[in-house]
C-alpha cells in the first residue's frame, strides 16, 4: 500500500475547489473547444430534423442504427453512477467516496444524452408529444403502455429524477460550503441551491437518511432500467437475434461493465486535469479493476450463452445471422475487435496488480472497454435487422452516413462538455465525504504492518 | 449531403435562434392538426367519380381498359371485365398511361425549327398547321407509325395514298417472322388464339408470352386458369434466356440461340416415334416436309446442338404427344435468327401433329375484322423494306416525313445511320407526347392526345378467336396546369390533323365521325350474339360506347384443317454477327429482350415504368446485363461491374448481374432504356442495346435478326451499385419451402413441410449435407454477395 | 375506440395462389397506383428504401439448367396477432374488428419499432418528404392519404374501396357479394392469383380457398395467425418426397 498523505480539512477544501475558487489555466480553451463541437452537432441535429431521416444510412429493413446503439451506450454508460454510488454506499465500501459524485453526474448526463436519441430517431420529432403526453381524450386513445418505447422513457424518466435528486441531495453539504468562500453572483446562487444548509445536526441526519434511501430505491430502478431497454430488442420476435430471453440481465451487466469502465476513465482524467492525486489513489483504480475483472466475466458469460442458445436451435435465420455477426466481413473485423477491446485486452491487463495501479494504464484499458461495448450494441442490434427472419430477398446491409456518425461525435463531446462546465461551478469530488473519510480513517496494527482501517460510527 | 456555406451559415443561424424545427422544416400546418376521431383514415371516402371505357392501342395487344375520373382527372385504370381479351384484367403497361397523360414534361405546344441544325422553338397551333399543310402538300413524302390495328393506321396509310406517298410501320423488336410463319403454316393474316386455358400442355418457344409478347394480359389471364383447371396443366418454354415466363414454366429448355427450331423437330420425333400420334396426324406433319429430314433432328443429335439433354426433349416430346390437347406456338428470340422463319415454322406446324389446330386447347384461327376496310392485322415493315425506305430518305428523295407513335432514332441499329437519313428530309414532322430521339431531328414536332384523350377503334390482334372491334373514347378533356392559365399539354389527335389535311379525300373529318361509322357499320351487321343490342343506331352506339367495345362471340374465324406446303424452304442454321478485332474480352451471344415495363421503350419516360422491378432481376432504372455466373468468373465480374457490351455495329455498357438462371455462353439486356431525350425520367438513362445490334436479317421475311448478334465482353473497371428490389444476398432459401413452399402434385401443403423440416434436420445431422449444403453454403454465399458491396 | 356502425361482421382476408403467380409486378403498380405510394427514384433503389406495400419476391432454386425461379406476392399479412402492434407506442398501427391491421398515418410519430416488430417486412418507412411534380398530382387518388415523411406506410388491404363497398350494398340495402370488393392488386393481377374476400361467409371464394390442401401461411411458428394465405405452388419436379418425413418419424404433432 502506497503511503498516502493525510490532509488537513483546510488543504482538503482548497485542492478539491480549485475547480470553483480559481479556474484552471486548460479549463476555458477545453470547454470553448468542445462547445463549438457541439454547436456544430446541434447544427447537424437540426439539418437532419428538417431535412428527414434521408439523410442517415438507414433503409429496409435496417430500420434501426448508429442512433439506437448509441442510446443504448450512454444508458449503459449510465449506471455507472448507480453502481458506484448506491451500491457502494449500501454496502459501506469506504474507498467509494471521492468518485462518488463523478459518477452520479455521469449518470445524469449520459441519461440526458440518452433521451435525445430516441427523440431525433423518429421519423417526426416534433410529434413525440403525442407518443408520451396523453392527448387524444376525444379517441379515447392513451399511449400505449405495453410498448417499451412508453415503458423506456418512464424508466429512464424515473432514473433520471431520482439521479438528480440523489446528485442534489449530496451536494447540498458542499454548495453550503461554496456559499460560504464566494462573493457576488456566485454567492447568490450557491445561497439558492444550498437550501438553507447549515450543517447542524439535524440537516446532517436528514441528508444521510436520505442518501441512504435514494440509494435503496435507485437500485430496483438501475436494474430496471436497462432491462426494460433490453426490452426493446427482446420482445420483437420478427428480429433474429433480438428474441432472446436472457437479454434483460446481459444488457444490465454489460451496462455496468461499461458504466464502471467509463468511471475510470473519468478518473484517471480528474487526476491529470486538477491534480488530485492524494484523493483519487491507485488503490481506487485498484478497487475497481477487481470488481470489473468479475463483472467482464459475467458478462461475457452471458454474450457466449446468447450466442449459444441461438445456435442450439438451428434455424436457419439464427445460424444466418451468426455467419454474418461473426464470420462475414466487416462484421467479422468488428467481432474481433469487440471481443478484444471488450474484454480479452482489458481483463488479461487487470489481472496483473502493476496494470491495476498504473493509472495511464487503466486510462486506456477502461477507453477500450466502451469501444467494445459500443461495437457490441452495435453488433446486437445491426446484424439482426439485415439478417430479418428467412425472407432472404430482402436482405440488406447498413452503413451509417456522415451524419450519424457526427451525432455520435457530438454526444460524446456533449457529455465531456456538460461534465466540464459542472466542473466549473460545483466540485466533482465530495468535499464533506471526503473530510468524513478522514476521520474515520486510522491505522491498525495487524502482527508487525500497520494496516488502514475504517471506523464506523455508532449509532 | 452537400451543403453549401451560405447553407451551413444560414442553418446554423437559425439552429441558434432555436427555431430550426418549425421554421427550417417548413413543416405544413397539417403536423399540428389533431386529426378528427370519427375520420380514420379507413373512413375516408369523399367524392363521386365515374368510369369510362375505352381500350389501349399502345400496349402489346388492344387492352380493354375502364378508367376512374374524378373531377375531371383520370385517376386510375383497371381492366375491362366485360372486354374479351383481357377479360377484366390489366398490366403494369396499362397503369402507365396515366403518367403518359399528365407528364411533367409533356409537350405543352408545337416546337418547329427552321433547318436540321437549328433550335427547337415554340409555335402556335396556327403556324404549325400552315408548315404542316404546305410540307405535306407533295408525293415525295413517307408517313411512318408503330404498327396500328385500328382507324388511326388506316387514316395514316389513306392519306399517303391520297397524297402519293408511301406508308410504313415500324416496329424495333418487330414480329415479321412471327407473321410470315403464321401465313405460311395456317395461311391466315391474323395472328390466332392459342387456347391456353384449356390444354393440358403448353410448348412455347421463345416467346416471353406472360410479359410481352403479343398479348400478355390475355396470356396470363388464361395461365392463371391453365394453372387451376381440374388438370393442372403443364408447361414446357424453350428459350435461351431465362425470363419470366421460362419461369413459370414446369420445364424450361435452355436453348442455345438459335437451336429452337431443332428441339421443336426432335420433339417432333418423339411424338412420332413413341407412337403419341395417330397415323392421319403423323402424315399430315410428315408429308410438308422433305423426305428424311426429320433424320437430321433425332434428340441425342439435337441435345448436342442445343444445350438440351436428350432425356428432357424425350420427357418434353413425350408430355407433347400424351398429355393432350396440346398447343406449340413460339416467338421472340426464337424467330430473330437469319433462319427465323424456319424454326417458328417448325413450332407452329408441330399443332398439326398434335391436333391442335382449330380444337378446343389448341390453336384457334380468328376471323377478318368486322369492320370494312381494317386489316386488322399490324406488323412492323420488314429491315430490309426500311434499308430501302432510308436510302430513298438519305438519296433525298424525300421531302417529308410524318412519324407518329415510333421513335426511330432509339430504335434503329447502328447499321443503317437513321440520324444521317432524317437529316437528308427537309421536312420532318413528328407527333408524340414527350420528347424523344426523333423528335429531337425533327424540323416540327407535334404534341399529340395521349389516347385517354383521343377517339379510335383498335382491331385485337390476336382476338379471342371470335370478332371484335375495341372503341377507343376520350376520358378526360385537356387538363389545365396547375397556375391554371395553359393547358398542361395543347395536343390534338393524330387521326384529326391528318383528315383535316385530307380535306373529304378520305371520307371522314374526324377520328369521332370515324368511330361513328363504325358503330353504325356494327349496327347494320346486326347479330343476336353481339355484345350490344339496341333498337336504333344511337342508342346502340352509347351502348358500345358504355361497354368499350362490340364483339360477336359467333364471329368465329374459319374452323378448316390445314395442309400447309413444306415450310423448310431456306436456312435452316443459325448465323451470328463476328466479333473480330474487338479487342480482349469473353463472346457471348446477345439475347436482347423486351422490357416487361418499358416495353420498346415507348413507356420509359413514365416514372412507373421505370421503377416496377424487372421480374427475373428486380432491377429498375438501369441497364443491366444478366450474364452467368461461370462466364462472370472467367472475366473476373460481378454484380455492379460495369460491362462493355461490344459488337462490330458499337458497344454500350451496362450493369452486371450474374444470376444462377442465366445459361453459358449467353448475355441478356434489356431493350428500353438509352433513350437520349424523353423526360427527366428517361433522358440520358441506361443504354441502347438496339444500337448494336448487326443487320442480320431473317432470310425470307428480311425481318431483322434481333437476336443473332455475337458480342465481346470486358470489364469497364468500374463499377455502381445495381439499382435492384432484391437485397444484398443472392435469393436462395436458407431452408426449404421458406417462403414458397413447393409441393408434389397430390401432396398436401402439411405433408411438404413435415418433409422440408426432415430434410432440414438432417443438414445437421449429417456431415456430407451439411458441408455440401449447410452452414458452409449459407455462410459462403452471404460472405460472397457481402463482399461485392 | 369508436364504434363502426354497419361493419364489423367481416373478416377480410386475401389468398395468394402462388402456383398462379407469374412475378408480372402488375399488382405491385396497381397498388401503387391506388394507394397514392410515393415514386419509388433510383436513389430509392440504391439505397434500399423503396416503397412497395406488395412486391413480388424471387427465389433461386436448384441449379442450372435445372434452375427453378419461384415468385411469392408478399402485401402485409393482417395478422390477428400482430407484432407490429403491441410496440407501437402510440396506438398508430391497431386491429380493427374486421380483421384487418390498420395503421393511421396522422398518429404516427416515426419510431420503425413496428417494422422492426414485422416478421414479413411489410412496412415501408418515408425517409424523404414524397413529392410529385405538379401535374402528376392530377392522378393521386382522393380516396387515400398522401403521407408525409417520417412515417409509416403499409398494405391497408385497400380499407377504402372496402369501406366504399360495405356502404354502398348497405345503402342499397342488399348484402355485400362475395367478390364485389376487390383490392387494386387483385383487381390487376391477370393470373388471379390474388383473392381477396370475407372469410366469415362460408361461401366466399377465400373460405373455400382455405379449404384447399395447398394451404399454408407464412412463418406460422410466430403465431401471428395471418388473415393472408398462400397455396403452394405445385412442381411434379419436387424431390423432398413425402418419404422424408415418414423416415424421421415426424414431429409427432
Ligand atoms: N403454455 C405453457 N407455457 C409454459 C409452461 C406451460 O406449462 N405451458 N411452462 C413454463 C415452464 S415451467 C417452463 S420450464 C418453460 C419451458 O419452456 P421451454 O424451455 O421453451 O421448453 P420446451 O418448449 O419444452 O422446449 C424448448 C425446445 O427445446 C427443444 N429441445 C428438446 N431437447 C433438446 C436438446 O437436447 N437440445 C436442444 N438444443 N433442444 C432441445 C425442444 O424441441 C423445444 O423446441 O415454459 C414455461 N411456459
Ligand atoms: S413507426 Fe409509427 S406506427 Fe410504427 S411503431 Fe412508430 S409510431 Fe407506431
Ligand atoms: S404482416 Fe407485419 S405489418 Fe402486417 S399485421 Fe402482421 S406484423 Fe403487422
Ligand atoms: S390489398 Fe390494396 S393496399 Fe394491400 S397490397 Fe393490395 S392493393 Fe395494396
Ligand atoms: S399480379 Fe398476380 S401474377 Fe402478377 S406478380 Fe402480382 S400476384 Fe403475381
Amino acid at each position: 500500500m502506497q503511503q498516502r498523505r493525510v490532509l488537513d480539512q483546510v488543504e482538503t477544501n482548497r485542492i478539491l475547489l480549485n475547480g470553483q475558487l480559481n479556474t484552471p489555466k486548460w479549463w476555458l480553451p477545453t470547454v470553448l473547444g468542445l462547445g463549438v463541437v457541439v454547436l456544430i452537432g446541434f447544427v447537424i441535429i437540426g439539418f437532419m430534423v428538417n431535412r428527414g431521416l434521408g439523410v442517415t444510412g438507414l433503409s429496409r429493413p435496417v430500420y434501426w442504427g448508429l442512433f439506437i446503439t448509441t442510446f443504448v451506450f450512454w444508458v449503459g454508460i449510465s449506471h455507472a453512477g448507480i453502481m458506484i454510488s448506491a451500491i457502494l454506499r449500501l454496502t459501506q465500501a469506504e474507498w467509494r467516496r471521492p468518485v462518488t459524485r463523478a459518477a452520479e453526474l455521469l449518470t445524469v448526463f449520459s441519461l440526458l444524452t440518452a433521451l435525445i436519441f430516441p427523440l431525433i430517431h423518429a421519423g417526426r420529432p416534433w410529434r413525440i408529444a403525442y407518443w408520451i403526453l396523453p392527448y387524444d381524450f376525444a379517441r379515447g386513445i392513451f399511449p400505449n403502455i405495453r410498448s417499451p418505447l412508453i415503458m423506456d422513457p418512464v424508466a429512464i424518466g424515473t432514473y433520471l429524477t431520482g439521479s438528480t435528486l440523489f446528485l442534489y441531495v449530496a451536494l447540498l453539504p458542499d454548495l453550503g460550503n461554496l456559499r460560504d468562500r464566494t462573493r457576488g453572483w456566485q454567492k447568490t446562487l450557491y445561497t439558492v441551491l444550498a437550501l438553507g444548509w447549515r450543517g447542524n445536526p439535524r440537516q446532517w441526519k436528514l441528508q444521510t437518511v436520505g442518501g441512504i434511501l435514494l440509494s435503496a430505491l435507485m437500485l430496483p430502478i438501475f436494474v430496471s432500467v436497462h432491462s426494460i431497454v433490453s426490452w426493446d430488442f427482446a420482445i420483437t420476435p420478427a428480429v433474429e437475434g433480438w428474441h432472446s430471453t436472457i437479454f434483460a440481465p446481459y444488457f444490465v451487466i454489460g451496462a455496468v461493465h461499461s458504466g464502471v469502465s467509463a468511471v475510470v476513465t473519468m478518473m484517471a482524467l480528474m487526476r491529470w486535469l486538477w491534480k488530485w492525486d492524494d484523493f483519487i489513489r491507485p488503490e481506487h483504480f485498484d478497487a475497481l479493476a477487481r470488481l470489473l475483472i468479475v463483472v467482464a466475466t459475467a458478462w461475457l458469460g452471458f454474450t457466449f450463452l446468447e450466442l449459444v442458445f441461438a445456435i442450439y436451435s438451428l434455424d436457419a435465420p439464427e445460424i444466418a445471422l451468426r455467419e454474418l455477426q461473426i464470420f462475414s466481413w466487416p462484421w467479422n473485423l468488428m467481432f474481433g475487435v469487440f471481443l478484444m477491446t471488450g474484454y480479452i485486452i482489458p481483463v488479461g491487463m487487470w489481472l496483473f496488480k502493476s496494470v491495476r495501479n498504473n493509472i495511464a494504464l487503466m486510462f486506456w484499458t477502461s477507453l477500450f472497454v466502451n469501444i467494445g461495448m459500443w461495437l457490441e450494441r452495435f453488433m446486437i442490434i445491426v446484424p439482426g435487422l439485415s439478417r430479418r427472419t428467412p425472407f432472404v430477398y430482402t436482405w440488406d446491409s447498413y452503413r451509417p452516413s456522415l451524419v450519424e456518425w457526427s451525432i455520435l461525435v457530438w454526444s460524446v463531446a456533449w457529455v465531456t462538455f456538460l461534465m466540464l462546465l459542472f466542473s466549473r461551478f460545483f466540485p466533482l469530488v465530495p468535499l464533506f465525504e471526503q473530510k468524513e473519510s478522514q476521520i474515520f480513517v486510522d491505522k491498525i496494527k495487524i502482527g508487525r504492518v500497520n494496516v488502514p482501517a475504517i471506523l464506523r460510527e455508532q449509532e | 449531403m452537400k451543403l453549401t456555406r451560405r447553407e451551413f451559415l444560414a442553418l446554423s443561424g437559425k439552429a441558434t435562434a432555436g427555431a430550426v424545427i418549425f421554421a427550417a422544416c417548413g413543416i405544413p400546418e397539417r403536423e399540428l392538426i389533431v386529426q378528427s376521431p370519427v375520420e380514420l383514415p379507413e373512413d375516408l371516402v369523399r367524392g363521386e367519380d365515374a368510369w369510362f371505357a375505352t381500350v389501349n392501342p399502345d400496349g402489346r395487344n388492344s387492352d380493354g381498359l375502364i378508367v376512374r375520373v374524378m373531377q375531371g382527372r383520370a385517376k386510375k385504370v383497371a381492366g375491362n371485365v366485360d372486354f374479351p381479351v383481357n377479360m377484366g384484367k390489366h398490366s403494369v403497361r396499362d397503369d402507365v398511361a396515366l403518367q403518359l397523360l399528365y407528364h411533367p414534361d409533356r409537350l405543352a405546344g408545337p416546337l418547329s425549327r427552321r433547318t436540321h441544325g437549328g433550335q427547337l422553338a415554340q409555335t402556335s397551333w396556327t403556324q404549325a398547321e400552315s408548315v404542316l399543310a404546305a410540307a405535306t402538300n407533295t408525293s415525295r413524302m413517307t408517313v411512318v407509325t408503330n404498327p396500328l390495328r385500328g382507324h388511326l393506321g388506316w387514316v395514316a396509310s389513306r392519306f399517303a395514298e391520297v397524297r402519293g406517298g408511301r406508308y410504313i410501320t415500324f416496329d424495333p423488336v418487330e414480329q415479321g417472322v412471327l407473321h410470315g410463319s403464321i401465313k405460311k403454316i395456317f395461311d391466315a393474316d391474323v395472328l390466332p388464339e392459342f387456347d391456353i386455358a384449356n390444354a393440358h400442355t403448353v410448348l412455347s418457344f421463345g416467346a416471353d408470352w406472360l410479359s410481352s409478347w403479343v398479348s400478355p394480359v390475355r396470356h396470363s389471364v388464361q395461365y392463371g386458369k391453365f394453372r387451376s383447371a381440374e388438370t393442372r396443366g403443364y408447361m414446357i418454354h424453350g428459350e435461351s434466356r431465362m425470363s419470366m415466363t421460362a419461369a413459370a414454366a414446369d420445364m424450361w429448355l435452355p436453348i442455345r440461340p438459335g437451336r429452337e427450331g431443332d428441339v421443336a423437330l426432335a420433339i417432333a420425333n418423339v411424338v412420332i416415334d413413341e407412337g403419341l400420334a395417330s397415323a392421319a396426324e403423323i402424315t399430315a406433319f410428315t408429308s410438308a416436309l422433305p423426305a428424311g429430314i426429320l433424320n437430321a433432328y433425332r434428340p441425342q443429335d439435337v441435345a448436342a446442338r442445343s444445350g438440351v439433354s436428350a432425356e428432357k426433349i424425350v420427357k418434353a416430346g413425350r408430355r407433347f404427344g400424351s398429355s393432350r390437347p396440346s398447343v406449340a406456338f413460339g416467338g421472340g428470340s426464337a424467330g430473330a435468327h437469319v433462319h427465323g422463319t424456319f424454326a417458328l415454322s417448325a413450332i407452329y406446324a408441330l399443332n398439326t401433329l398434335v391436333g391442335a389446330v382449330g380444337s378446343t386447347g389448341g390453336v384457334k384461327l380468328n376471323p377478318a375484322p368486322a369492320v370494312e376496310g381494317l386489316s386488322g392485322s399490324a406488323t412492323g415493315a420488314s429491315f430490309a423494306a426500311w434499308e430501302q425506305e432510308l436510302a430513298q430518305w438519305r438519296a433525298g428523295n424525300i421531302d417529308t416525313v410524318i412519324i407518329r407513335g415510333v421513335d426511330l432514332a432509339h430504335g434503329m441499329p447502328n447499321s443503317v445511320d437513321v440520324i444521317d437519313a432524317l437529316q437528308s428530309v427537309p421536312n420532318v414532322i413528328v407527333f408524340g407526347t414527350v420528347m424523344d430521339d426523333t423528335m429531337a431531328e425533327a424540323t416540327l414536332v407535334l404534341p399529340e392526345k395521349s389516347y385517354l384523350e383521343d377517339w379510335g377503334t383498335d382491331i385485337p390482334e390476336p382476338g379471342p378467336g371470335y370478332a371484335v372491334v375495341g372503341i377507343q373514347q376520350p376520358v378526360v378533356g385537356p387538363t389545365i396546369s396547375a397556375d391554371e392559365v395553359s393547358l398542361i399539354a395543347d395536343a390534338r389527335g393524330f387521326g384529326d390533323e391528318l383528315l383535316r389535311l385530307a380535306g373529304n379525300d378520305i371520307g371522314a373529318s374526324s377520328m369521332q365521325q370515324l368511330v361513328e361509322q363504325t358503330t353504325n357499320g356494327l349496327f347494320n351487321r346486326g347479330g343476336s350474339t353481339a355484345s350490344v343490342s339496341a333498337p336504333n343506331s344511337n342508342l346502340f352506339r352509347k351502348g358500345v360506347l358504355q361497354r368499350g367495345g362490340w364483339w360477336d362471340t359467333r364471329a368465329t374465324g374459319p374452323s378448316r384443317s390445314f395442309s400447309f406446303p413444306n415450310f423448310i424452304r431456306g436456312k435452316t442454321e443459325a448465323e451470328f454477327s463476328g466479333t473480330s478485332g474487338l479487342g480482349q474480352g469473353i463472346d457471348l451471344t446477345l439475347v436482347p429482350f423486351v422490357s416487361n415495363n418499358l416495353l420498346d421503350g415507348r413507356l420509359s419516360a413514365a416514372p412507373w415504368a421505370q421503377q416496377v422491378p424487372d421480374p427475373m432481376s428486380s432491377a429498375a432504372w438501369a441497364t443491366w446485363a444478366e450474364i452467368n455466373k461461370e462466364d462472370a468468373k472467367s472475366i473476373e465480374v460481378s454484380e455492379g461491374d460495369i460491362l462493355f457490351i461490344k459488337s462490330t455495329s458499337g458497344e454500350i455498357e451496362a450493369i452486371a448481374y450474374p444470376h444462377p438462371g442465366v445459361p453459358r455462353g449467353v448475355i441478356g439486356v434489356p431493350i428500353g432504356y438509352g433513350k437520349i431525350e424523353g423526360g427527366r425520367w428517361a433522358e440520358g438513362r441506361g443504354e441502347n442495346v438496339l444500337k448494336i445490334i448487326s443487320d442480320k436479317k431473317d432470310e425470307e421475311t428480311g425481318a431483322l435478326a434481333w437476336a443473332a448478334t455475337s458480342v465481346r465482353i470486358q470489364k469497364t473497371g468500374r463499377r455502381l451499385k445495381l439499382p435492384k428490389f432484391e437485397g444484398t444476398v443472392e435469393a436462395f432459401p436458407i431452408e426449404p419451402g421458406v417462403p414458397v413452399l413447393v409441393v408434389a402434385p397430390g401432396e398436401t401443403a402439411h405433408e411438404a413441410e413435415a418433409a422440408n423440416e426432415a430434410e432440414y434436420r438432417k443438414l445437421f445431422t449429417n456431415d456430407e449435407t451439411r458441408r455440401e449444403i449447410g452452414r458452409d453454403s449459407i455462410g459462403d454465399r452471404i460472405s460472397e454477395s457481402e463482399s461485392q458491396e | 375506440m369508436v364504434t363502426q356502425a354497419g361493419f364489423g361482421n367481416h373478416k377480410w382476408a386475401m389468398a395468394v395462389d402462388v402456383d398462379k403467380c407469374t412475378g408480372c409486378q402488375a399488382c405491385v403498380l396497381a397498388c401503387q397506383v391506388e394507394n397514392n405510394i410515393p415514386l419509388n427514384t433510383q436513389d430509392r433503389f440504391e439505397r434500399n428504401r423503396s416503397i412497395s406495400w406488395i412486391r413480388v419476391e424471387r427465389y433461386w432454386e436448384g441449379e442450372f439448367p435445372d434452375i427453378k425461379a419461384r415468385f411469392i406476392p408478399i402485401m402485409c399479412q393482417h395478422c390477428e396477432n400482430a407484432p407490429c402492434e403491441p410496440v407501437c407506442p402510440v396506438f398508430a398501427t391497431y386491429h380493427n374488428a374486421e380483421g384487418m391491421n390498420v395503421q393511421v398515418y396522422n398518429r404516427c410519430v416515426g419510431t420503425r419499432y413496428c417494422a422492426n416488430g414485422c416478421p414479413y417486412i411489410v412496412r415501408f418507412f418515408n425517409y424523404w418528404e414524397p413529392v410529385w411534380p405538379e401535374s402528376l398530382r392530377n392522378h393521386l387518388n382522393p380516396d387515400v392519404t398522401i403521407r408525409s415523411r417520417g412515417i409509416m406506410e403499409k398494405c391497408s388491404f385497400c380499407v377504402h374501396r372496402v369501406r366504399r363497398g360495405v356502404r354502398k350494398a348497405a345503402s342499397e340495402s342488399r348484402p355485400l357479394e362475395d367478390g364485389e370488393i376487390q383490392t387494386a392488386c387483385q383487381e390487376a393481377c391477370p393470373t388471379s392469383a390474388l383473392n381477396f374476400g370475407d372469410i366469415n361467409d362460408p361461401n366466399s371464394r377465400v373460405s373455400q380457398m382455405k379449404k384447399d390442401d395447398r394451404y399454408y401461411t407464412l412463418m406460422p411458428q410466430l403465431g401471428t395467425s395471418p388473415n393472408v394465405f398462400y397455396l403452394a405452388k405445385v412442381d411434379e419436379d419436387r424431390e423432398i418426397a413425402l418419404t422424408g418425413a415418414e423416415s424421421e418419424g415426424g414431429d409427432g404433432h
